[in-house]
């Protein structure tokens, strides 16, 4: 409205102690590398990796430890070198246990052969997908969906805009802003190689305007280059919401169940692109990530830290936690999830671990009282309220018809809600209720057609 | 139906209580809300239509096998309105002031929904005494509801019951009771008092049962 | 290290505004109007006040006693109705009316339908419109200020415009400071435009409904009898109060921003025909109920396309 470049809806989330303010200003600090990592083989959304290794292997750091397990999957590699102790389970801050391989430092640090692009200026698509699908690269923004698939669009479909989410809307995260005042040259090198690559004539960095430091850097990096530019963003969550920051920049909207693609947007967070370029520049595989800590610890610190490292080796080098913390978040504090063991590993879409202090407990829910602020929130325009009560009430045909299969989850209706209603909860729980009833469905329906056609076969046979 | 067995004392229970036409089927609601103003009005004009409800079932009853299947409706509407207008002329002979106030309603009896649903779902398929059983019951049941409720809208919208000063000398009537809301409101919160009876009666019953198995 | 760590679901942050405090907003709003009627009108509106407060606040926390529920009184909900039924009623009524008017609104009409969110009618003019129909002769008897003089007879300003002839002896400022004859909270204008100044502020109502409502029976009354007119008419009687305080209940009106104004505009075209051609010379209360009925309708027709929502049928 007005020409400002906003989305309906949105939220200003607070922050509590150690917010935004206080770690922008921490310079991304390497955390040593733990005695021991837990690299999940599932980081990533689709199929988990399959291991290549067995117990007992020595391994280096980039190793290839396991291997992609279908085309919407990436590879793991070693964090650290050392000997694989095991392959076994463990837990995940969603709280699933999933396989994993657990590798003993032996703290030499030793690197396999990196093998840089010979001239990544003359990159085809099917080049630079191969590298960074190689490098086991998926969404750093927490999103996790493999980037290779991403950037693989269907037969019709072209790239027309590569835009950069560095918006980093979610309270207390500055992962992406310190990766952004840093490596700004980087950051445009990567998405200069990845517009070469596809052919893109236009890409643009979706900034927040509380950064305007990280604005001025990427503005001076991208000077001289074709095509590239910055662009400043309201404050406002979830501006780093894939379809609301495509409207932001573009004004297109994508269409409900649709992908980016179908507008000829494709969105990489800053973290990608600054991965893709080390994947391109320096042969390297995703092995650290920039990730903030903050909330309720002692000194808030953004680390660069070794996939599999244990959260509590982040606690540590924080200063250990304030004795008011009643949550861990691995996530931002909007969509994040909660930790329940502080052994739980980094992975390769953890843009932050919070500690929350005792603001952060679930309120009591009380009745609705009508106020329509969930709907003046919610930045896909549905009306919360209304599918809160069909949840609730079981009638799932009529939540999907007032939109809830188009819920993003941000919780920005749940943040704003005064009588405290855990919308984003139901709302969870309905779209798993709705999916499971569609695979029933679909399974009952396939039943049907077997049987019917196993029918038409005997009636067949009789006859003949 | 409660009670499979059909006994006259189960069929009467089942009009008076179970299934109280007022405040369970919750038919004939046009009288109910139009003359319950008065406690005198709502019981006149619960026994006119206990009246008209008996002999109509009676009559409904011994003709159940005669009536042809196609025009049963305009049928019970012939014997439904002589007992009306029998039940009018009477009034008019013996109780004209009454009748002033009462108006048209009892006239708009040969439409009320009760007569019509017993006719139709009891009286059609069950022999006549049961048939006299079951319109005395759905009849009293009317009258006690329609009683009750006109007793309350009197107390509080003249400050009286049958006309006998209940309420202390100031008291200011409240004139909304006399008034359509008045009844609507007054028959919702009655209609609330006697499902949570109900609800009491039952749960205790359960209760029992349990005790006993 | 090791501690007992909470587990729930995202998101992890909510926002300050509970039920409580914007029920406390809308005190802290009505608060000057009740203070104005206080002064024009004496200490008696100061009783009536109380005691409709003390009667809501203790019927809901009675009934949800005896029906074992949750004691929600503490949500501050039946103390705006308390007042808001308070500010509906002239001074001159007995003391029982605020009491019988406190239970009806609380129970007959909030409770009895599922208590705060549930009422498919705002609670304070429910009462309101049963005890005027109940008792008309007082609750429609408005009394004069203690600042007019005795000669004035007790006709509203509305009663005066109504009739040509004497649209002249209402002054605007009397109007607008509330020295003229009416209910408790209505008449001073001043005021309650500085609880809706704050309410605004505090993002507690949104801006639609009130400006539809008075916009519109503003704009009527333009084209019906020209500006000076239509400025004494939107400064008369409860519109201010009913725009401000009452069409804008959350439970009672709806949800959507196109579905506000429709409110608001609804409310003020009934108004001004209620004013203008009926024999009622106030309507604000009636036209809010029609109106408040009317909210299940409005929200269901009025639901925004969602962002990114495909046509059907091409």
């Amino acid at each position: 409205m007005f020409g400002k470049r906003l989305f309906p809806g949105g939220i200003h989330p607070h922050e509590g102690a150690n917010g935004k303010a206080v770690n922008s200003g921490n310079a991304i600090e390497d955390v040593p590398a733990p005695k021991r990592v837990t690299i999940p083989l599932s980081q990533h959304i689709g199929a988990p990796a399959k291991p290549v290794v067995n117990k007992g292997d020595h391994v280096l750091v980039g190793q290839v430890i396991a291997e992609a397990g279908g085309f919407v999957s990436a590879p793991v590699h070693a964090s650290v070198s050392g000997r694989v102790v095991e392959i076994a389970t463990a837990p995940m801050p969603s709280g699933l246990h999933v396989p994993a391989i657990v590798i003993d430092n032996d703290f030499k640090d030793e690197w396999v052969e990196l093998h840089p692009a010979p001239h990544p200026e003359t990159l085809d698509a099917a080049g630079m997908q191969k590298i960074i699908r190689e490098a086991g690269i998926v969404g750093m923004g927490g999103a996790t969906f493999p980037t290779s698939v991403k950037v693989t669009p269907g037969k019709d479909k072209t790239i027309e805009k590569l835009l950069i989410n560095g918006a980093e809307c979610e309270p207390y995260l500055t992962a992406d802003h310190r990766l952004m005042l840093e490596k700004p040259a980087e950051i445009i090198d990567g998405i200069h190689l990845l517009m070469l690559a596809f052919g893109v004539s236009e890409a643009v960095i979706g900034v927040e305007n509380n950064k305007p430091d990280a604005i001025a850097a990427l503005q001076d990096a991208c000077r001289g280059t074709d095509g590239i530019r910055v662009q400043p963003l309201p404050v406002r969550y979830p501006q780093g919401g894939e379809k609301q920051l495509i409207y932001a920049i573009t004004r297109r909207v994508v269409p409900s169940g649709g992908l980016p693609i179908d507008v000829g947007c494709v969105v990489l967070n800053v973290g990608t692109v600054f991965a893709i370029d080390e994947a391109v520049r320096l042969g390297k595989p995703l092995v650290q990530r920039v990730t903030t800590v903050g909330g309720e610890v002692n000194n808030p610190r953004n680390f660069r830290v070794r996939i599999g490292t244990p959260v509590i080796c982040l606690l540590e080098a924080c200063g250990g936690l304030k004795s008011n913390v009643i949550k861990l978040i691995s996530g931002g504090p909007m969509m994040g999830m909660t930790i329940q063991d502080i052994e739980v590993p980094i992975t390769k879409g953890s843009s932050g671990i919070l500690a929350l202090g005792p603001e952060s407990a679930e309120p009591e829910e009380s009745a609705c009282i009508r106020c329509g602020r969930c709907m003046r929130a919610c930045p896909m325009s549905l009306p919360p309220v209304r599918m809160d009560q069909y949840v609730r009430a079981e009638r799932y045909d009529d939540a999907v018809e007032v939109g809830l299969m188009n819920c993003i989850e941000c919780g920005a209706c749940t943040y704003v809600c005064p009588a405290k209603r855990l919308l984003t909860q139901s709302f969870r729980m309905g779209k798993r209720m709705v999916n499971v009833r569609r695979q029933e469905a679909k399974a009952k329906a396939e039943a049907n057609a077997k049987a019917v056609e196993a029918e038409k076969a005997r009636e067949a046979g009789k006859e003949g | 139906m409660a009670d499979s067995k059909k006994t006259f004392l189960g069929t009467f229970n089942n009009g008076m209580i179970v299934e109280n036409p007022t405040f369970t089927l919750m038919l004939g609601m046009c009288p109910t809300l139009g003359v319950t103003t008065a406690a005198m009005n709502g019981i006149s004009m619960g026994l006119a239509t206990t009246f008209v409800l008996v002999c109509s079932n009676l009559f409904i009853s011994l003709l159940r096998n005669i009536i042809p299947d196609k025009v049963r409706i305009p049928s019970y509407i012939i014997v439904i309105a002589s007992f009306v207008t029998i039940i009018d002329l009477m009034m008019k002979a013996f109780l004209p002031d009454l009748r002033a106030v009462l108006g048209t309603y009892i006239q708009l009896i040969v439409v009320n929904c009760i007569i019509f649903a017993r006719a139709e779902s009891f009286a059609a398929k069950n022999p006549p005494m049961l048939s006299v059983a079951d319109g005395l019951g759905m009849g009293l049941g009317f009258t006690c509801s329609i009683t009750l409720l006109s007793c309350v809208r009197e107390l509080f919208g003249s400050g009286s019951i049958f006309g006998l000063q209940m309420m202390p000398e100031g008291y200011q009537p409240m004139a909304i009771m006399n008034q359509v809301p008045g009844g609507f409101i007054t028959l919702g919160l009655l209609m609330i008092l006697v499902n949570f009876i109900k609800q009491r009666v039952a749960a205790k019953q359960a209760l029992r049962k349990e005790g006993i198995a | 290290m090791q501690k007992n760590l909470i587990i729930t679901t995202s998101p992890h942050l909510r926002d300050r505004a509970t039920t409580a405090s914007i029920m406390r907003d809308v005190c802290i709003a009505l608060a000057p109007a009740g203070i104005a009627g206080i002064v024009f009108f004496g200490a008696r509106a100061a009783v009536l006040i109380a005691l409709s407060v003390i009667t809501c606040v203790l019927a809901e926390f009675l009934y949800q006693k005896l029906t074992g529920q949750k004691v929600t009184v503490g949500d501050w909900s039946a103390v705006v109705t308390g007042l808001l039924l308070a500010y509906n009623m002239p001074t001159t009524v007995p003391w029982w009316m605020a009491v019988v008017g406190g239970v009806i609104a609380i129970l007959l009409v909030k409770q009895l339908f599922g208590g705060i969110g549930s009422n498919f009618m705002n609670p304070a003019l429910t009462a309101r419109a049963v005890l005027f129909v109940s008792w008309g002769g007082v609750m429609g008897a408005y009394p004069i200020t203690r600042f007019m003089e005795d000669t004035a007879s007790g006709a509203t300003p509305l009663a005066l415009l109504a009739a040509k002839e004497t649209v002249g002896d209402v002054q605007l400022w009397d109007l607008f400071i509330g020295n003229c004859a009416g209910v408790i909270g209505e008449t001073c204008k001043a005021a309650l435009l500085l609880g809706g100044i704050y309410l605004l502020v505090r993002k507690v109502i949104d801006w639609r409904i009130p400006c539809g409502m008075i916009g519109i029976v503003f704009i009527c009354y333009l084209i019906y009898g020209g500006f000076n007119l239509a400025l004494k008419e939107i400064l008369s009687g409860a519109l201010m109060l009913g725009a401000i305080f009452m069409a804008t209940d959350y439970a009672t009106s709806p949800q959507t921003n196109l579905g506000r104004i429709i409110m608001g505009v609804g409310c003020g075209l009934i108004v001004f025909v209620i004013r203008a051609f009926a024999n009622y010379p106030e309507g604000t209360s009636f036209a809010i109920l029609f109106m408040n009925v009317m909210t299940p309708l409005i929200d269901r027709y009025t639901v925004p396309k969602y962002f990114g929502e495909v046509k059907k049928n091409g």
